[in-house]
Parts: structure tokens; sequence; C-alpha cells
């Protein structure tokens, strides 16, 4: 019953004290060869990256890399421990909702010196990493929301996916419709049918729950509504068409029945991919990313479409990654000739071709389609809308900060015990408290 | 525990104290035949960790240091600990409590504003409400629960080793993955405690969403975890106490009632000290459980102390407040515990002859 947090804490604080002490006798670029560290939190893209270093390694014989794996839970705490010492790593993976705190205290190197062409990158991804016009960070890679759902759950139903599915705040639209035709309680009855149970559901047509990525800031942004008023701006979620919004998810909840119930599904529980699993909920919007997670367990057909198009058209989540270069790194030409490379296309297309990522660079996505095909999944749905609109997630400093207690209190709106309104009020002004 | 032992009547008589110490590395003996496998090492800290502070204390300094030089060159490694681990870091935490300082930018001097900061802060009291509730709902039911266990498993019974260790396996599990195979028991529809409640015609709650069911969840789960822990001391305890009294007790027609209160339950002080000591301190320090079964949730209703200071450090990143708050839980721990070693000085004998 010890707290390691705590102990955590005179960890890094030990660490950090020790790190500034030896890091004076750090060596600079003093000719010979460089060893550079690159660190990452992916034990999966670690393999591929592996590849990409080796082929980095021969085209500048100079220059040797140390990978440097870290689990995702202590990746930023030791990311920001290392900041502070000024021992961080020469280059690293970032993600937008750490950048705008990177950012603004100087620890990214402005990258303007590699002369990128930013227009051959996806562009929401250099948007992501752009801060007063100059760009911060590599555009690496891109996920994006779309929708899985269980071939053999609509195959049984004799249900098949239609063309494009809509929502619509009324409830009107061929998303709830197919949702309902999906949903079953013990006595084989649908939602929409006298007598049924919504107490005792077998199955459940669609997953709606309080996850931000991929429910309603999808929701919002699909009705019109905005996250942000700016990047680096003020929380703007709270009016009318993001309310709007906000509650046809919840309605999905309490009042069509075709989601399972909040108490079950609410974070940090992750019921919802079990129940996914498992055969019990037929449609579940989900990133990219979480295919390698999914897929190979899976004992039924995975079948993925576009998510569905809100009054204001298909608008989905997009996530990019990039490579940041550490400001005081004392290797700062490496790091760019890396930083280089990482950005060109015999990097990207390793990290393609191995059925990785997405890569930010235009025109190497068809090796990422190919080795998911030849796993028996059609993954272009997902290349299909980062064509369309896209959104990110909100980009302002505060984050990180605000995200357990934004959950927390959506938890209450999915629950019905707050209404879309005050739930929204109450989260824009926790986190406009929180941005600097 | 060996600096509160420092405070027990009784210690400067230095034969008196020898004795003791015979007795109680008699009491160690009887507990090594007695505790299984797993849990081999534990029974030994406490007892080893009161005679050691014992026998520095009786003793002049100066002839101390030249008789038992060897002594202090052995302890050296963990006194090192002690100071890198222990007292370092404490003193880190209370000068950091001193400065603002949000990661990423440079710390500045701030005086007293924290602790001003704190006065006024009302999520954080309410935390200490929390950390206060579930202490309350742990610490008196694992206390009893350990003993009754230890009572129990205390009998010549076939196959009672195995049972003494099924009770402490929960200890030795992992907090995280605990609270993970928890949150599945309490899942409101497909939890195994639920659709037992059902078979019973009981519709039970939403153990991890309800706010008024969340704390006393979580609180079951600590219980569960450390009861058979708790009873390893209390059957220890036991083990120490001479068969003459009961004999004797029973001579004089004492019922096994009265040998309970009159003998069992005095006699086992120095356990229930320590129990309820370290016990204590570790409920007040609870997270890992929490931060796998609510994250904190639902409305702020299972925030403990130790929960908002994560919080505060590392998804705000403000160690400054952070460190704050955790002189605010050293010194809650530190007053709590300082008035048990009051409460346990008038009512402990470790003499047991």
């Amino acid at each position: 019953m010890t707290s390691p947090r705590i102990r955590t804490i005179a960890a890094v604080l030990g660490a950090a004290l020790l790190s500034t002490a030896t890091a004076c006798g750090g060596s600079g670029d003093s000719g010979g060869s460089v060893t550079l560290t690159y660190r990452l939190w992916d034990d999966q893209q670690k393999a591929g990256y592996q590849k990409v270093m080796a082929a980095f390694e021969k085209a500048d014989p100079g220059v040797r890399v140390k990978i440097e794996l870290l689990p995702y839970d202590q990746y930023w705490t030791k990311m920001t421990a290392d900041a502070v010492a000024g021992t961080a790593p020469d280059v690293f993976w970032m993600q937008t909702s750490q950048f705008p705190e990177f950012v603004t205290k100087g620890i990214l190197a402005d990258l303007g010196g590699l002369k990128l062409d930013t227009s051959k990158y996806n562009a929401n991804v250099v948007q992501s990493y752009t801060y007063k016009g100059k760009l911060y960070g590599v555009p690496k890679d891109f996920g994006i929301v779309g929708l899985l759902y269980n071939e053999d759950l609509f195959k049984k139903a004799g249900v098949t996916m239609p063309d494009k599915l809509t929502w619509a705040p009324d409830g009107s639209g061929t998303l709830l419709e197919t949702a309902r035709k999906l949903t079953v309680d013990d006595n084989g009855k649908h939602p929409d049918q006298p007598g049924f149970d919504a107490g005792k559901v077998k199955q459940y047509g669609f997953a709606s729950w309080n996850h931000y990525q991929t429910q309603w800031m999808n929701w919002v942004s699909s009705n019109g509504g905005k996250l942000v008023d700016k990047p680096f701006g003020k929380y703007a979620f709270n009016d009318a068409a993001s309310v709007q919004a906000l509650q046809f998810g919840v309605d999905l909840v309490n009042k069509y029945h075709v989601a399972p119930p909040a108490a079950q599904t609410n974070p940090p529980s992750d019921k919802i991919n079990e129940m996914f699993k498992q055969g019990r909920v037929a449609m579940f919007p989900a990133n990219n990313a979480l295919l390698p997670f999914v897929a190979p367990g899976a004992n039924f057909k995975i079948g993925i479409a576009p998510m569905p198009a809100g009054p204001a058209g298909r608008v989905v989540n997009i996530n990019g990654l990039s490579e940041a270069v550490y400001a005081r790194s004392p290797h700062k030409e490496a790091a760019m000739k890396l930083a280089r490379f990482l950005s060109g296309p015999e990097a990207q297309k390793i990290m393609a071709d191995g059925g990785y990522v997405f890569p930010a660079l235009d025109g190497l996505s068809q090796g990422y389609l190919d080795y998911w095909k030849q796993k028996g999944l059609d993954v272009s749905p997902f290349l299909e809308e980062s064509r369309g609109a896209t959104f990110n997630l909100p980009v302002t400093t505060g984050f990180t900060a605000f995200e357990n207690k934004l959950n927390q209190t959506f938890n209450d709106m999915y629950l019905g015990k707050l209404t879309p309104q005050q739930a929204a009020d109450q989260a824009v002004h926790d986190g406009d408290a929180l941005v600097k | 525990m060996t600096s509160s032992a420092d405070h027990l009547p009784g210690r400067a008589d230095p034969a008196d104290g020898a004795e003791r110490d015979g007795i109680e590395r008699d009491g160690i003996e009887r507990d090594r035949a007695v505790v299984t496998a797993p849990a081999a090492g534990t029974p030994e800290e406490p007892a080893d960790g009161r005679t050691a502070a014992r026998g520095a204390g009786h003793r002049p300094r100066r002839r101390l240091w030249h008789t038992n030089w060897y002594a202090y060159l052995f302890v050296a490694p963990s006194l090192f600990g002690v100071f890198a681990f222990l007292l370092l870091p404490l003193l880190i935490v209370l000068g950091l409590s001193l400065f603002h300082w949000e990661l990423l930018s440079s710390p500045s001097f701030a005086g007293l504003a924290n602790y001003r900061r704190l006065g006024g802060d009302g999520e954080t009291w309410h935390s200490v409400w929390v950390t206060v509730l579930f202490v309350l709902l742990s610490i008196p039911a694992q206390t009893v629960l350990g003993l009754l266990l230890a009572l129990l498993l205390n009998q010549r019974v076939k196959g009672v080793a195995f049972y003494r260790a099924l009770f402490v396996v929960p200890w030795m599990a992992t907090p995280i993955v605990m609270g993970l195979v928890w949150t599945w028991i309490f899942d409101p529809r497909d939890g195994a405690l639920n659709k037992l409640l059902g078979v019973a015609g009981v519709s039970g709650p939403d153990w991890l969403t309800d706010p008024s069911w969340a704390l006393p969840s979580v609180a079951l789960v600590n219980v569960w975890q450390y009861s058979g822990y708790t009873m390893l001391f209390f059957l220890a305890g036991l083990q120490g106490i001479p068969q003459e009294l009961y004999d004797a007790a029973a001579t004089d027609g004492a019922s096994p009632v009265q040998r309970f209160f009159q003998i069992t339950l005095p006699l086992l002080n120095p356990t229930t000290f320590f129990v309820t000591v370290t016990n204590l301190v570790g409920a007040f320090q609870i997270f890992d459980t929490v931060y796998a079964m609510t994250d904190g949730g639902p409305s702020g209703s299972t925030e403990v102390l130790n929960f908002r200071i994560y919080e505060t450090a590392f998804r705000q990143f403000d160690f400054g407040y952070a460190s704050t708050l955790a002189a605010l839980l050293f010194l809650l721990i530190l007053a709590v515990t300082l008035a048990q070693v009051r409460f346990f000085a008038k009512r402990t004998t470790y003499d047991l002859s």
C-alpha cells in the first residue's frame, strides 16, 4: 500500500538534480561519429524504426542513433523532467495535446532550416505543429477515426451497411435506423418495438460513450460546432450547435437505447472495447491506430466504414504525430540531419509498408492499404476520410490538466445527471481556467 | 515504526530491556515456525525493528560507538537509503512547497503563497474529507477482520497452513491489476456481484458510477486486499502470548470470552499498535486502487488526497503546489500517528513473561 507515485516524484526530482550535474560535463559535436538519442513510446513501431534508423546510418555513416522506448504513461513525465534538466533526447515524438506546452516553453527547435515543402504533407498535421507561422515538428503520421463494425452481426440480422451513414439531432438519418435494427433485447425485440426492455439488451447496435476523440468531438464538429475558438485559444463547445450534438450522443444511450448504459462504459472503464470484441456491440468508432490491437484477436469479420455525416457533413478527428528536435541538443546539426531523413519518402515508406501508420507525407498510403488488405481488412475508408473535412483535438495549453475533469463532467452528462448544456458550460469554464 | 518505539515506556531499565529482547527473539523463532513460505519474511520486520531501536537506546553513547562501530558499518547501507530516499526527498518536497514551479518554466520563490492558496482551496479540503472517509471505511473493518481471521487460523486444524497462505494472496497481487479485476466484478450489468445479488432478488447499484457507492466500493477492495496481510501480524502476535497465562486463567475459571478480552486483546496491543499505524498510514496514502478503478470519479467522490497530488504534479505539472499538498498529507499522517503512539503508550506492555 505504499504510494509509488510519491516515490516517483522523489525519483524524478533526484534524477533531475543528478542529470543537471552530469549534463555540465557533456560533449559537443567534436568531429568523429555522433550518437543521437531518438525516443518513442510505441513498442510495435519501434520495430519499424529500427529499419528506418539502419537506413539512416547507411546514408549518413557519421551518425549513430540509439532508439529509446518509454511506455506512454511514463513518456510525458520523463520528457518533462528531462526538459527541465536540459537532458531531453535529441529527436523525439511529439503529439498535438502536448505540443502547446512544449513549444511555448522553448523546448522545441524551429525546423525552418530544413526548408520542408509543407504542401506535400497532410495539411492537418502540418497545421498542428505550426506555431506563430513556424514549423516545430516534422510531420510523421496521422491517425484518423473511422467506424469499425461487426460484419457477422450485420449478416445475421440481414442488414447491409448503408452507402452513407447520416445523423441529425432530431434522430433522423441512417445511423440510428441501422443501429435500431442491430439492437436486440432478450426477447428479440428492437428499441422501436412495443415491449422492448431497455434493461435486458442482448446486443447493442452502436457504441456511444464518453470518449472525446472518437465520439462527442466528432458529433460536435459534424454539426457545425467548434471545440476551440482558435488554435491556442479558449474552448467554445457550449454553443447551440455543440450542445445539440452532445444531446444526440447522450440520446443514443438514454433515449434511443441503441448503446450500452454509461454506468458500464464511462471511463476509466474500457468495457466498450471488450463488448465490441465479444460481439455484443455492432458498430464502434475507433482510431485506425487501434487496428493492430483489435484485429488479431477478433473472432468475427471486421468491416470498416466512414464515420456518419451530420448536418454539417462528415467531419472526423485526425490526430497527427511529429518528430521534434530538442532546442538545446548538443548535437543539433546531426539531429537536424536525422529530422530531414525522417521527413523524406524513404523513412516514411518503411513505416507505411509495415502497416504501422498512415504516413504524413502524401503518396505513400498505398503501402499501408496493401499491408492490411493482406490481413483481410479494407482500410481505405480511413484514407477517404482523411481527404475530406477533418478536425484536430483542441490545440491549447493546459489540456493535459483539463482532461480528467472534462471526463468526469461528461461522465455525469452521459449518465443523465447533467444536461448537455450544463455539462458543456461547466467543462468550458473549467478548461478556460487552465488555458495560459 | 522504529522511531515511535523509542517513546514507549519502560525502556530505561537495561536489565529489563535485555530480558525483553530475549523474549522478542523467542517470539521470532515461533513466528518462523508458524508462518508459511510466501510470507516468511514479513513478520520479522516489526520485531527486528523494535529490538534494534531498543538496543541502541540503553547504552551510553560513547561506549556504543567504540564497541559497536561495526554495527554502524552494517546499517550504513540502509542508513544511506533512509537519507537518500526518505529524508532528502522529504526536505526537497518541503523546500519545493515554498516555490512556484510549473515544470518547464523556472521556479520562483513564493514564500508561503502556496500555503495561503491551500487555505482557500475547497477542492483540496474535499479531498482531505474523502481521504478521512476512506480511512474510516477501511481501517476498522480491515483490523477486525484481520483479527478474526487470525483467531480462526490459530487453531490446529488440518490444512491451516494452506488457508493462511490463501488469505495473504490478495496482498501480493498488484493493486492496478486487482483494481481492473474488481471493475469487472463491480460491472452493474455483467459483473459477478450484481449477478449474485440478482439471484437473491436484489438489484445492485451502479457500484463505481454512483457517487455514493464508489468510495465504499474502493474501500471494500482495500479491505479485501489487506485483511489477510493484517491477519499475518495478529497471528504472529497470538503465537507470542504464553500458553501458561491461558492455563492459569482456565484454572481460575475464566470463560473463553473473558480470556479473549482479559488476556488475548491486551497482550496483542503491540501488534495492534503496529498494524493500525502501518495500515492507517497506508490508507491515507491510497492511490493505485483509486487510479485503476475510478480515476477520482464519479463527480470527484473518490478523489483522495494522494490522487489530487498526482493530478497536480503529473497532469497539471504544478510541482510547487503539489509539494504543498504532499506536505499537508505528511502532517496529517504525522498527527494521526502521534495520536496513536500516545494512545497505545499507556496501554501496551511488551513484557509477556
